[in-house]
């Protein structure tokens, strides 16, 4: 697999003297879907806009699909969304703002044409395309947003927290359209609840803004010494199955969890 | 922050946000709505850049006239428009009043012992007058015309990118900063009780206004790296929404052809 995202010794400190991640390393493959998690504080955002190319890291570089390490030039191929949807939302209308990076980025008019409107229908914005963003209610916002970032169709999603405010039917949704994604995509959550119905490796920042753990799903969501060690708790069925499944064989999503039930497994 | 200094400047900030939002006019039908926006950012814009040359009270009333029938004509709400045409010339007038105790002439009447003069007067009327019209004539632009029309209108009209650059990063911060100072009010109130002194609310005031200027600084920061995620390192591109020039358009730039070269006629002779 091809790496599209290539990270070396990345290491952030905020002007106030905030040592927010340190030495950070890792890589991103192609059609790779992998869950950053840790404690709210621990330094994911930092890292986020770090693989952004949208601060300049204190140490270290970002290699980006093996071409170059300036984020401009690719910026195209990269989907970062900010966590605060009124960070994201600048334009004067919804539609003008779902439009800005088609338009920002090179993309012809009928393409973006057609993949706002899909947007829309399926995210919930037809009726709130031409009211202005910040007179939207939470939750609407980060549909917006999201419907933003995924407009131009990047290869890389880097996507900080898409889901907080927003409801059931909704957070399903953007759960498929980011798993059906065809590039690689990277959540940055606090939560592990919803990564093994998402992700399949578990990228860990531990609360000094280090790599605690990297690894498949299963392997990480189950290691709960690990987990406490970094306040995080292992996703709903792993907890609900603690002493009746083994480790290797707990369900991990409530599908899952369901089916094993029904057949009678454990 | 509640009591008097709090509400007023809750509802100041609720109008002004109110003023610099304009999409709804903007997605309504009319008759600017309907032009090409290259057309009516270059008649509009002329029209205000001939108002603020001319030195006639007749005319500049003539202008005003013009502008209140584009409004009618464009679904404008007269308020909406009044509201966002005066912020501008109260604060110009308080700049120029000096000028009617300054200016020589007939004294109309005496304050603490200044004289007011006729001319001094006519100039102050005048000179806000014009540019009322001149800021509700750019005004009609932006509600009549999505902003994103607007910049490509411009950058298709062929006006240098930097400038392009600076009026939209301009306009997107306005709403910012209104954003953030409604939301800042709202944070302090829903955490303040009770009537406060006229005392309390200043000192309140003073650390709002604080707070307000880091918090402005450090949302600008992140909304620009929001733009920069989605290509706003490059210049302003949005699409174009201009389409074949029709008899409308065509109407439009006559009349304020005739209006600019007749106030340049009245200015300076023929
Ligand atoms: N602009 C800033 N200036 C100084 N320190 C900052 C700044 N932004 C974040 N920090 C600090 O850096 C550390 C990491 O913050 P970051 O936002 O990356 O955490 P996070 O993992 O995204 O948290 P959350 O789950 O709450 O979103 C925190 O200790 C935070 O207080
Ligand atoms: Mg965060």
């Amino acid at each position: 697999m091809e790496p599209v995202i290539n990270a070396h010794g990345l290491t952030h400190e905020y002007p106030d003297g905030t040592t927010a991640i340190s030495e950070v390393s890792l890589t991103i493959s192609e059609g790779e879907r992998v869950a950053v998690v840790g404690a709210n504080g621990s330094g994911k955002t930092t890292l986020q806009l770090a693989l952004g190319g949208l601060i300049e890291p204190t140490a270290g570089s970002v290699d980006y699909f093996g071409e170059t390490t300036d984020a401009e030039a690719v910026r195209e191929r990269l989907g970062v969304l900010l966590q605060d949807p009124d960070d994201y939302l600048f334009n004067t209308t919804v539609r003008e703002d779902i439009e800005y990076g088609p338009a920002q980025l090179g993309q012809s008019r009928e393409t973006a044409a057609r993949r706002v409107e899909a947007l829309a229908d399926d995210l919930g914005l037809n009726g709130l395309l031409d009211r202005p963003p910040f007179r939207l209610s939470g939750g609407e916002k980060q549909r917006a947003a999201v419907a933003s970032v995924l407009a131009f169709d990047p290869d890389v999603l880097l996507l900080d927290e898409p889901f907080g405010a927003v409801d059931a039917t909704y957070r399903e949704r953007i759960q498929r359209r980011i798993v059906d994604h065809d590039g690689a995509v990277v959540l940055f959550t606090p939560s592990l609840d919803l990564v093994p119905a998402i992700a399949d490796r578990v990228i860990l920042v531990g609360q000094n803004g280090t790599i605690a753990a990297d690894g498949a799903v299963r392997e990480v969501v189950t290691d709960r010494s690990l987990l406490a060690e970094q306040g995080l708790r292992p996703p709903p069925t792993v907890r609900l199955f603690e002493g009746i499944a083994p480790d290797d064989e707990v369900p991990l999503t409530i599908a899952a969890a369901r089916q094993s039930l029904l057949n009678g497994e454990f | 922050m509640t009591g008097v200094v709090g509400r007023s400047v809750e509802s100041i900030t609720a109008a002004l946000r109110a003023v610099f939002t304009a999409e709804q006019v903007a997605a309504t039908d009319g008759f600017l709505q309907r032009r090409d926006p290259r057309v009516t950012l270059v008649a509009v814009a002329g029209l205000a850049l001939a108002v603020m040359i001319t030195r006639t009270l007749a005319v500049t009333v003539g202008f005003a006239g013009l502008t209140l029938a584009l409004a009618w004509l464009s679904a404008v709400p007269l308020r909406r428009l009044l509201a966002r045409a005066a912020v501008v010339p109260l604060v110009s007038a308080l700049i120029v009043l000096p000028q009617a105790v300054l200016l020589p002439g007939e004294v109309v009447a005496s304050v603490f012992g200044l004289a007011i003069t006729d001319a001094g007067v006519a100039y102050v009327v005048l000179f806000t007058l014009r540019v009322g019209v001149g800021v509700a004539l750019l005004s009609l632009i932006v509600l009549t015309t999505p902003f994103s029309a607007v910049v490509a209108a411009l950058r298709q009209l062929r006006v240098p990118v930097a400038l392009v650059w600076v009026i939209a990063i301009t306009y997107r911060y306005l709403f910012l900063f209104f954003d953030e100072l409604q939301r800042l009010i709202l944070a302090r109130n829903s955490r303040t009780k009770g009537e406060a002194t006229l005392r309390g609310g200043w000192r309140d005031g003073r650390r709002v206004a604080g707070t307000f200027l880091l918090r402005t600084l450090d949302r600008g920061e992140r909304v620009g790296r929001g733009m920069r995620a989605r290509g706003g390192a490059r210049p302003p591109s949005p699409y174009r929404r201009s389409r074949s020039v029709d008899a409308g358009d065509y109407a439009l730039l006559v009349v304020a052809a005739v209006a600019v070269v007749g106030s340049g006629v009245i200015r300076w002779g023929l």
